[in-house]
């Protein structure tokens, strides 16, 4: 027994002890990893870590320390959506946060709890330069946060422009012209789907409804406020056209038949390919065609949801995201975090940047960057609306309160299970609740 | 007896054909989709890729971000490696000790382990307890609540297997003039081997792929690990199925080598000590 096992004892024995002392000595190793900068100071500066945002942040950080060489600057990146929103909460609570980051603006800030957590940043001097309806978006009455990176996009129908041409269609103004073109593209050419949908991402769903806000803001302008106050709901006019024409384009079976599970990215390549004709979305799908479908960028275009009368269709504009400084930040730290902030905003450098890398979605909030020529064809028509102040930014950016389920509620109401009236009482019944967990008055 | 051989060798072809379509399918899919550019892989469909762009694909995954998927290898490896000595190390001696040698102490670790198993963590409040200690973003710190988190099922297993060695065994070791010391390093330990085995797969995977662990207490991209690094290839908007598969390959091959030329133990480990608690 004992000989047979006589000879391994010894080499087992200094494995065993030889592992222990490698745990200890890395538990010990890990206890005194400190910081060591030589004089300049040093920020770190944290995206999202998707492929285009990480190219843009490292060629920005590049011509940021060349123009401030006392600063140097940290990338670091973490996931996107709800593990994101998790990540960065505890964070902030941890003060771990690092100096300078990007998140979303609108409702999803509210919910960091801006006046505790972050820097006011109101006396900076790039402020003037930002439109007021992205600043409403980054403010609360306490001071203003957040700074914007990106452009704009904006949400209405996405549409197939050599398709259009062919069949001799004008751009539809009301809503009536919209269902008509549908009809006759569904008569002439039998091959093409009128109306795409794409359950297969539940977010999707929401488009018809969070679109059609731009229409419902032109027609009736106090309608977010009275909304956010109790008194506006969905289940009535003007609101309830959103819902209206979700089902209609179920009922008159102008979808797509596997609606249900078709994906995004499909249903854009099918927009491209002149598959399709129309889908609701947000021009942030420029990026997606021309990853895939880069050939046929240009033959993808833009029309806001057309309202019941023309005078009232607008574009619905998403605002961009910001970069915002948390409060653990202090010091000369701060003071280099400020002259980043201002740097990602108002520099000339970033916004030839933000132009060169990746597509533009929409036009920039801040007046000292221009969108340049050679945009996409949608992003262009996107422009138009703009010009001529035919666009309104989306319900998310004007009111605190949207509720959790409208996705679940779009698709049923979208794939015929709900009627429109039954799904919008739902949903102001969802947003009920949240107002309710919001605290509001009025609910 | 003719037609029962028929059946069984009939079962045997179904066993078969359900594995591969449940373990093989999926993995061509993975394989395929890795080998195609993106706006072909945009379209997910199981086919053949009208251009292979594996290489390129292995290439820019690889060098995505000067390298951080092979810093997260390291990272993942080192990780791994040190969080599963720990568990083995600690969780063979608490083992041995609970099941052989009866006192007051033991409902009190009974409680302890259980309630390892049980209560969820609390992750601001586990960040403080690491600012604190000053362990907070190091690789130290997440390899204790890796260890922490599995700890309890490694010592139930070798709690159960314990209970399968003769006491007898004991007594002659320590008649042979060994202490407690001894008795376990040369005597026990060599005898714990399958289950050390099974403890080392299962925790090694389950350390391997976990994400939200790095995700809260090990931000930061220098200490990325590879569960992470997916992020790196999806987002709402735009997604680089090519890459994102890519990265899905490589970080499933090391399970899979372990399974490989583990399966074997693996079970018996688990099965062994299943009879007697």
């Amino acid at each position: 027994m004992f000989t047979a096992h006589g000879h391994g004892r010894g080499l087992r024995r200094g494995l065993a002890v030889g592992a222990a002392a490698t745990l200890v000595g890395s538990l010990v190793a890990g206890c005194s990893g400190g910081a060591d900068s030589g004089g300049a100071v040093e920020i770190s500066y944290l995206v999202p870590n998707d492929a285009t945002g990480v190219e843009s942040a490292e060629r920005l950080i590049s011509a940021f320390e060349e123009a401030h060489p006392d600063i140097a600057v940290d990338l670091q990146t973490q996931p996107d959506g709800t593990e994101g929103d998790n990540l960065t909460k505890t964070k902030l609570a941890t003060g771990e946060m690092e100096d300078v980051f990007v998140y979303n603006t609108g409702s999803l800030l509210q919910a960091l709890n801006p006046d505790q957590t972050l820097t006011d940043l109101s006396d900076e001097e790039w402020v003037s330069h930002v439109s007021d309806d992205f600043l409403d978006t980054v403010r609360t009455d306490q001071g203003l946060y957040g700074a914007p990176t990106g452009s704009s996009f904006g949400g209405g129908i996405l549409y197939n422009v050599p398709l259009y041409e062919e069949l001799g269609l004008e751009v539809p103004e009301t809503w009536d012209d919209f269902v008509a073109n549908s009809e006759t593209i569904a008569r002439e050419r039998p091959d093409v789907t009128p109306v795409l949908q794409a359950y297969g991402e539940t977010w999707t769903a929401q488009m018809l409804i969070l679109a059609a806000h731009g229409s419902v803001a032109q027609e009736d302008p106090g309608w977010a406020e009275r909304f956010t106050a109790g008194e506006a709901k969905f289940a009535q006019e003007p609101a309830l056209a959103g819902f209206e024409h979700l089902q209609e384009v179920h009922d008159a079976g102008l979808l797509n038949e596997d609606f249900a599970s078709l994906t995004h990215d499909q249903a854009l390549r099918q927009l491209a390919e002149g598959g399709a004709a129309h889908y609701p979305m947000l021009t942030n799908a420029a990026p997606a065609i021309a990853q895939n479908n880069p050939d046929e960028l240009d033959d993808v275009g833009f029309f806001a949801l057309p309202a019941a009368d023309a005078e009232h269709t607008a574009a619905t504009i998403w605002q961009p995201g910001a970069v915002y400084i948390p409060s653990s930040t202090t010091g000369e730290e701060l003071e280099a975090a400020k002259t980043l902030v201002e740097f990602i905003t108002s520099s000339p450098e970033a916004c030839a940047i933000a132009q060169d890398t990746g597509v533009a979605t929409g036009p920039y909030v801040i007046d000292t960057c221009p969108l340049e020529d050679g945009v996409p064809r949608m992003v262009e028509d996107l422009q138009t609306y703009v010009d001529e102040d035919r666009a309104e930014p989306a319900l998310e950016f004007v009111s605190p309160v949207k509720g959790p389920n409208l996705e679940n509620i779009a698709i049923e109401v979208g794939s015929g299970i709900r009627s429109a009236a039954d799904g919008a009482a739902a949903y102001d019944e969802d947003v009920r609740k949240q107002a309710q967990q919001l605290g509001l008055s009025g609910w | 007896m003719r037609t029962l051989r028929l059946r069984r060798a009939a079962y045997g072809v179904l066993a078969i054909v359900v594995s591969v379509v449940v373990f093989l399918v999926p993995f061509a899919f993975i394989v395929l989709t890795a080998s195609k550019t993106a706006p072909d892989a945009s379209q997910l469909e199981f086919s053949l890729p009208q251009d292979w762009a594996f290489l390129d694909n292995l290439v820019e995954v690889v060098s995505y971000r000067d390298g951080i998927v092979l810093r997260a290898f390291v990272n993942s490896a080192v990780l791994t490696v040190l969080s599963v000595t720990a568990m083995v190390l600690l969780a063979a001696m608490v083992g041995y000790v609970t099941q052989r040698r009866r006192s007051w102490l033991n409902p009190v670790v009974d409680t302890m382990v259980l309630a390892g198993l049980i209560v969820p963590p609390a992750v601001v409040p586990t960040v403080w307890v690491l600012q604190r200690l000053e362990l907070f973003k190091t690789l130290g710190g997440l390899v204790l609540i890796e260890v922490t988190f599995g700890l309890s099922f490694c010592i139930l297993l070798f709690r159960a297997f314990v209970a399968t060695i003769p006491r007898e065994l004991d007594e002659a070791a320590i008649l042979d003039g060994a202490g407690p010391v001894r008795l376990f390093w040369t005597m026990i330990v060599p005898l714990l081997r399958p289950v050390i085995i099974t403890v080392v797969v299962v925790q090694a995977v389950a350390v391997f792929n976990d994400f939200t662990g790095p995700l809260y207490f090990l931000p930061g991209d220098e200490n990325a690990t590879v569960q992470l690094t997916l992020y790196n290839f999806q987002g709402q908007s735009l997604n680089q199925y090519n890459l994102l598969f890519m990265d899905i390959l490589l970080i499933t091959i090391p399970p899979l080598v372990l399974y490989v030329f583990f399966n074997r133990q693996i079970v018996a480990g688990m099965t062994n000590g299943a009879l007697k608690g």
